[in-house]
């Protein structure tokens, strides 16, 4: 019998009780901390991410301002939005991609007891200044969105609240942040991949922003977008150098999502090529940035018939400089900054003269593309792109050379073309194309909304006057 | 020493030998019938002759029992010679059934629903998947096969209970739970790529197995704990017997061919093209070597294109190709002689298994080993399985007995089955963006010329062979033959069990149980393919340990009451380590697959250490009065490390009752009754949380050269979850007439999954994807009936009828939150197309959204926009498709004539609706029949609206009044009447998945015994003809097997949604069994 317990009793004793096995649900694979600096440069690849993709499923809005247009497949550039996920992986790239990211550096900061307070005021600076960026890019996308219940787990159905009071919210947080930037702490240094922790560079792209985000509302809030352009017009940037740019690398992932949908070294795909829209009136005007967008067909810049079937052998390519895979991706640049400040005098908001600074705009691109300053002299010394005789109104002629600016910044070129106006646009008609088609003004809610969130999509819906491309923002006055 | 001496003396006190042989009422000698002597602990068994000998002396009484016969009892008089036939046993009711950990118990005694199936049924057809093999055959197991070589199998009992987590029936073999993990990707599993490598439970060697269980209510499998909450498929494999020596060797061979019945019909009017015929870019213009000319439209791939027109010359695919024999020629414009069904090849499976059984005095031995190699019906597929089975037994003393069990299964997958929308699944183009004037087999011709993608779908018009390349499609043999997966399966499973018998009343039985897994998977894109080059490898290690120690107890408390029960605890532990590592960017060396040959440094591969470890106690106590009443009462209490420490023990209990009513006395001596029994039952099973869904932790995303990135991850955990549990009711009354010729068995139930343990999916604006919660109750209710007949049984000729029926409905009763905070949508995955699978309050599991039909509020009819299509409802979140069948079924019928018997099985499935993206695609690139031909005026649909042609729906204007526009059908790009362009609604692509199939034949000759006793060194040879999945008598989709789907996983949602879908295929055959 004693034989038979010892032949038992090993089995009793081979495991340990589950009370003692605590490890067992611990991912050991993947840790509880990390620093924080790691979740804001991966919000920063977020954001750039997002706005520079051209694949069809996030981000079409180089086709909505007729910059590219398709060759086989229509769906796009004919504006149906519905037929995959597109407004769903554009919201959650920066809901989940960037804000939340930037959201656990900030809690990871404020929860670290030994940071001095210095440091902590300009690394939240930092953060906060790329957070109202991110927001600001969802309410003009979008319209009334997710904001004070948003950014919490355990509320699975965030309300949506009113676009105009988010974006006068994020004014005043941009505001409280930026002369926060100068507190002479230390600041996210190589994981700050726009400046690596350059803080005189951070200011200007602070203010840059505010100057941006102040125009947005310059037809629907006159006087509170005057008082912040003042505020900001003498600190933002001064030359390309100032331009705020995510360095993408050769190196998957981190390399420029155009290449990846666009480079022959990671697809066969041939969806893109330019637009005639661009095209043509590049040609007529001998614009020195077309060797840098565009390639050439037997010599000659040719784009494809907007929302047609194109053969993509018979049309210019988009350009090789584009789709490389180091090609950085810009978020804010000193171009459009000076457009900005042209438009801000002909508005009034600011003394000086509309020509120097539309002068210095258009300068500033070529030079960026790899055009020279004589290039740029040349260029606008046509009668149809200097600022006296370029078009009657001024919005006219900023809204066409801001247009062909943001060449390849697709969803900014869209946000100025809403506030603009200008160019004129026409949606495909003619042949086989749907009647009653309509540029978007407006990205609707992603579909999945509707069954993650139904109610108050529903009531953002009615609040905004419809769940609809065709429904315009609170600052799309005209 | 001192027992064996007892043995012997024993021995001596007989003074009688009595020999004799043993028979079956149908005249086969039975080897290894049970000999006792009654009131001793003595007796022997049969030979492989039948015969025994046994010391006796007279007037004692011998006990012939064999399992399936009547046990028979005679008194020794004064004769040498006892010869005795036993009578098979049919009674169904008095048979003996295995249930929850590994207990032999009597049909009368079960207090819930069993149906058991024995080994003939289970290979009859010689299905090499025993999954597959018991489709159609028990009421209430949804068994969902695939088309797909060596694909997972979906085996659901009673519903879907779990939302978002594991519904699979839980497999246990001999007592011991084994792992049928499915490890496909989520994006295998909602249709996006992948392959289906198909689960652990295919592996389990038919040939092995004495019988099959299947426990349904949670009062039968509360025992098993959290995991049997699905049901238990309960595998009883083979034993030797004492003193028996037994071989049986099958060999067979089957052929496969795809059923044309379950695959696309093509239109042939029009060719390549998104255009349109007669558009001006119909075809490119050039030089492609005989002088300027058409040439066929490459990079589209749809076809509508230019009508047919065999007297035009167009430059066609093959024109670009230098080894082509069409090279720079232009060949007539004609729709495809050999379309995609020419690419399916005709598939063989041979399957050789030899199984030995036998043993000594006190030993039982079983060998068993089975070879099977299948070739599939796509080019360059294999499957390769080796089975060996080994286990053993031996009574150390008279009361301890020590066995072990060894099953190793090896299974090598080459060139599996791509599934979804994938390039890697050739339906990806053939299903949905394919040209009608390619024909399979020049492409067949083109890829072996030189082994290079010789596609149909150039990039580039005009650009020669070096400088071209596939835009979207592979030539699909390039990419069978070239791009093709491999993988690796090692499956261990055994155990180690002793048992002691304490007393006569009470034994001991410890088991340790050992599962473990290897899983290796290799994916590899070669150069010259539209994406770039690509290795991938998967390594996973699986491994589980069981510890079970149980005291059986077995006692007549009165004369009229008797007690059963166990007490024990388990202990089960398991590890899962794996590792996923890909190349990045491309790959520098053609032809060199492996991670070091990678174009850029490759990201940190995915590693993954889960272990989980669940401590159970558990105790049953059955009682038994006169045969008439029994009543169960079972408890277990769980403890898991999965949840919180203060959370993490949950206890059930399970109560259960039945009464034999003929075993009234005043029912007793009606002729007609054979057996009737009422039995109810109430259990509740706890479960815990899935591994890691407790504690936050980060991702790492591969960092910018020296700058490292962390993010949060897409899931939120919870620490606070607390166990889910399923409460579970039924009722059930079985009963047989007529001497066993009629009878049924009906079962009603009720259950209710709550507190479920889910990651649902959250807005993002949460910043989060998915947060684990308890949620809701899901609750299923059905019944369930089996019913048997055999209308005919004269001396040489017999037949019996099996019907089984089974009726769930399953309905989401609340999911989570309360207040404005109430979520009544839970969706559980969303599929490209623009349609999800959801849980929703109030619906059955699994319901389908997106945009509905429009339907005019007078009229009630389909609204039709101005352009002629239907009407879209503005909102995606419609209720479109329920994936549940209405009911499910099987007839099984069984002919015999002396030793002829034919066998045949009819599977039915009622109702279910499942979503095609196959024809959501493929008809807006107009591949299929409808988008061609003429229209009701009797023109060409595809002639322009204004000329008479287009596409009329029937249904309403806006205005109420009747459709009379026309649809435009004149290109694939917005102008087409069907398919995506159109952006119709969702609803439109719904179908019905109802079927009906003749699942298996089998005609089986039994050579008489008189020809292979002259054969001598045989005992029994059959000879059997088989077919499986012969024919499709009814379904009502038209170019789809409806039960096709991704395979065993949730996230296509209980199959409602089909990608790529991949043709039935006829298996036919032949087997040869030799028993020695």
């Amino acid at each position: 019998m004693k034989k038979l317990i010892i032949l038992f009793l090993p089995f009793l004793m081979l495991t340990a009780c589950v009370d003692s096995l605590d490890d067992y649900n611990v991912d050991t694979k993947r840790p509880s901390t990390a620093p924080p600096v790691t979740f804001f440069s991966n919000a920063l690849k977020g954001l750039a991410d997002t706005l520079t993709s051209p694949n069809v499923n996030v981000n079409n809005y180089r086709l909505y301002v007729q910059q590219w247009t398709t060759t086989t497949y229509l769906d796009e550039p004919r504006y149906n939005v519905t037929a995959r996920i597109i407004p769903e992986s554009f919201w959650r790239g920066l809901y989940k991609g960037v804000i939340s990211d930037l959201n656990e550096s900030r809690r990871l900061i404020n929860a670290d007891a030994l940071l001095l307070p210095a440091t902590k005021d300009v690394q939240l600076a930092q953060i906060e200044i790329v957070e109202v960026m991110t927001w600001a890019a969802l309410v003009n996308t979008f319209g009334n969105i997710p904001y004070s219940e948003a950014m919490n787990p355990e509320n699975p159905l965030p309300k949506y609240d009113d676009a105009k009071t988010i974006y006068d919210a994020l004014l005043v947080r941009l505001d409280a942040a930026l002369p926060k930037l100068e507190s002479k702490g230390t600041p996210f240094g190589g994981g700050d991949l726009l400046y690596k922790g350059k803080i005189p560079q951070w200011v200007k792209f602070g203010n840059s922003l505010k100057l941006k985000l102040a125009m947005i509302i310059a037809d629907s809030d006159p006087e509170k977008a005057k008082k912040l352009v003042a505020e900001a017009a003498p600190k933002v940037f001064t030359s390309n150098a100032d331009k705020a740019a995510f360095p993408y690398i050769s190196t998957p992932p981190n390399y420029n999502p155009i290449a990846q949908n666009m480079n022959s070294l990671y697809t066969s795909r041939q969806d893109f090529i330019p637009s005639a829209t661009i095209v043509t009136p590049m040609n007529e005007l001998n614009d020195p940035r077309r060797p840098f967008f565009f390639s050439t067909i037997n010599d000659k810049y040719v784009g494809g018939q907007y929302g047609f079937l194109n053969t993509y052998s018979a049309f210019s390519h988009v350009s090789d400089k584009i789709i490389d895979p180091a090609f950085e991706g810009l978020l804010l640049d000193y171009s459009e900054v000076e457009f900005l400040l042209a438009e801000a005098v002909e508005r009034g908001f600011i003394a000086g003269s509309a020509a120097d600074h539309y002068n210095k705009a258009v300068t500033a691109s070529i030079t960026y593309w790899g055009g020279s300053a004589t290039d740029a002299a040349t260029y606008l010394a046509q009668p149809k792109v200097a600022y006296a005789t370029a078009a009657p109104t001024w919005k006219e002629k900023i809204g066409f050379q801001k247009w062909i600016a943001l060449y390849n910044r697709g969803w900014e070129s869209w946000v100025e073309w809403r506030r603009l106006d200008y160019p004129k646009l026409s949606p495909p008609s003619g042949g086989n194309v749907p009647a009653g088609l309509a540029i978007p003004v407006r990205m609707i809610y992603p579909i999945v909304e509707q069954t993650l969130n139904g109610a108050n999509r529903e009531a953002a819906a009615s609040a905004i006057g419809g769940d609809l491309a065709s429904t315009k923002l609170w600052w799309d006055k005209f | 020493m001192g027992c064996l001496l007892l043995f012997v003396t024993q021995l001596h006190a007989q003074d009688l030998a009595v020999t004799g042989k043993v028979t079956a009422d149908d005249g086969s000698t039975l080897p290894g019938v049970n000999i006792s002597l009654k009131g001793t602990t003595r007796g022997t068994t049969t030979d492989t002759q039948g015969q025994y000998t046994i010391s006796t002396s007279a007037g004692a009484t011998l006990v012939f029992s064999f399992i399936g016969f009547q046990t028979q009892e005679v008194i020794v008089g004064n004769q040498s010679t006892i010869n005795v036939t036993l009578k098979s046993d049919v009674s169904q009711l008095q048979e003996v059934v295995v249930t929850a950990l590994g207990q032999e118990r009597k049909r009368n005694e079960l207090v819930y629903a069993a149906q058991q199936i024995n080994n003939e049924q289970i290979v009859q057809a010689r299905n090499p998947n025993v999954m597959n093999a018991l489709a159609g055959k028990i009421a209430g197991l949804d068994i969902k096969t695939n088309n797909n070589m060596g694909g997972s199998t979906s085996a659901i009992i009673r519903g879907y209970k779990s939302i978002t987590g594991n519904n699979q029936a839980l497999w246990v073999i001999d007592g011991v739970p084994v792992t049928n993990a499915n490890t496909n990707s989520t994006d295998q599993q909602t249709g996006r790529a992948g392959t289906d490598y198909g689960n652990a439970a295919s592996d389990i060697n038919p040939d092995n197995i004495a019988s099959v269980n299947v426990l349904k209510g949670a009062a039968a499998t509360a025992l098993y704990g959290s995991r049997a909450s699905n049901g238990v498929i309960l595998v009883t494999t083979k034993q030797g017997r004492k003193n028996s020596f037994d071989v049986t060797v099958n060999s067979g061979v089957t052929w496969g061919k795809i059923d044309k019945s379950t695959y696309v019909k093509y239109q042939k009017e029009y060719g390549a093209g998104y255009g349109g015929d007669g558009a001006k870019d119909q075809f490119y213009r050039g030089n492609l070597g005989s002088g300027e000319g058409d040439i066929a439209v490459f990079d589209a791939d749809a076809s509508f294109g230019a009508k047919f027109d065999p007297n035009r010359l167009v430059y066609q695919w093959d024109a670009i190709d230098p080894t082509s024999p069409t090279y720079g020629k232009m060949t007539p414009w004609v729709a495809a002689k050999n379309g995609p069904d020419a690419f399916f090849e005709t598939a063989v499976t041979s399957n050789q298994s030899v199984s030995i059984l036998g043993g000594g005095e006190n030993t039982t031995f079983k060998v068993g080993y089975t070879r099977s190699d299948e070739k599939g019906v796509l080019p360059n597929s294999k499957l390769g399985k080796n089975l060996f089975n080994f286990s053993a037994s031996f009574d150390l003393t008279k009361k301890l007995t020590i066995s072990a069990n060894a099953n190793y299964s090896q299974v090598k997958g080459m060139g599996r089955y791509g599934t979804g929308y994938d390039g890697k699944n050739p339906n990806q183009q053939f299903r949905q963006w394919f040209q009608t004037n390619v024909d399979l087999l020049e492409q067949k011709a083109a890829y072996f010329r030189n082994r290079q993608d010789v596609t149909w779908n150039w990039g580039d018009p005009t650009a020669p062979f070096d400088d071209n390349g596939p835009i979207y499609s592979e030539n699909p043999y390039f990419a069978r033959y070239e791009n093709f997966s491999n993988d690796s399966r090692d499956n261990f499973f055994g155990y180690a069990a002793a048992v002691y018998k304490i007393a006569p009343w009470i034994d001991l039985t410890t088991r340790f149980a050992y599962n473990g897994t290897q899983d290796m998977q290799e994916e590899r894109i070669a150069f010259g393919s539209s994406d770039p080059a690509q290795y991938k490898r998967f390594n996973r290690g699986f491994n589980e340990t069981n510890l079970d120690v149980i005291f059986n107890f077995r006692k007549a408390i009165t004369k009229d009451i008797n007690f059963s029960g166990l007490a024990g605890g388990s202990m089960r532990r398991s590890t899962e380590n794996s590792i996923r590592a890909q190349t990045n960017g491309g790959m520098v060396v053609p032809g060199l697959f492996s991670l070091s040959n990678s174009a850029n440094p490759i990201e940190a591969p995915t590693e993954a250490y889960r272990r989980i470890g669940v401590d159970g106690l558990y105790a049953q106590a059955s009682f038994g009065y006169k045969d008439l009443v029994n009543l169960d009462l079972t408890a277990r209490q769980d403890k898991s490390t999965t949840l919180s420490k203060n959370n993490n023990t949950y206890f059930y209990p399970a109560i259960g009752a039945n009464f034999n009513i003929s075993n009234l006395e005043g029912l007793k001596r009606l002729g007609w009754l054979t057996m009737a029994k009422l039995s109810a039952n109430y259990a509740e099973v706890g479960n815990d949380a899935p591994w890691g869904s407790t504690l936050d932790v980060y991702d790492k995303p591969t960092g910018l050269g020296n700058i490292p990135y962390f993010t949060l991850r897409n899931t939120k955990n919870n620490p606070d979850l607390k166990p889910e549990r399923t409460k579970n009711y039924e009722f059930g009354l079985e009963s047989a007439f007529l001497n066993d010729r009629v009878g049924f068995n009906f079962t009603y139930y009720r259950s209710a999954t709550l507190d479920q343990i889910l990651p649902v999916s959250i807005t993002a604006a949460t910043g989060y994807a998915f947060r684990y919660v308890n949620s809701g109750e899901v609750q299923n209710k059905g019944i369930e009936i089996s019913a048997y007949v055999t209308p005919i049984k004269v001396q040489d000729f017999s037949w019996t009828l099996n019907v089984n029926f089974a009726r769930n409905r399953n309905k989401v009763i609340s999911l989570y939150g309360e207040g404005a905070t109430k979520v009544t949508n839970v969706q559980i995955a969303s599929l490209q197309g623009g349609v999800s699978i959801n849980a929703a309050e109030g619906e059955p599991f699994g319901v389908i959204r997106g945009t509905n039909f429009v339907y005019h509020e007078g009229t009630g009819q389909k609204v039709v926009k101005t352009n002629g299509i239907y009407a879209a409802t503005s909102s995606s979140s419609e209720i479109i498709g329920n994936p549940n069948p209405d009911w499910i079924g099987g007839v099984s019928n069984t002919l015999k004539y002396k030793t002829l018997s034919l066998s045949f099985l009819l599977d039915i499935r009622h109702g279910g609706d499942v979503w095609s993206l196959d024809q959501w695609y493929g008809e807006g690139t107009g591949l299929y029949p409808i988008t061609a031909g003429l229209n009701e005026l009797g023109n060409p649909k595809r002639s322009p609206v204004a000329q008479g042609g287009g596409v009329l729906f029937p249904g309403v204007q806006a205005d109420g009044t009747p459709n009379t526009v026309r649809a435009a059908n004149v290109d694939g790009n917005g102008a087409t009447a069907y398919g995506y362009p159109g952006n119709p609604p969702r609803a439109m692509y719904i179908y019905d998945a109802s079927y009906i199939k003749l699942r298996e034949v089998a005609l089986t000759y039994a050579l008489p015994q008189a020809i292979v006793s002259k054969l001598r060194a045989f005992k029994e040879i059959d000879i059997s003809v088989i077919g499986r999945n012969l024919w499709i008598i009814h379904k009502n989709m038209e170019f789809q097997d409806p039960e096709e789907g991704l395979g065993s996983g949730l996230l296509n949602g209980a199959g409602g949604y089909q990608s790529g879908a991949y043709p039935a295929v006829r298996n036919y055959g032949f087997n040869v069994k030799f028993r020695f």
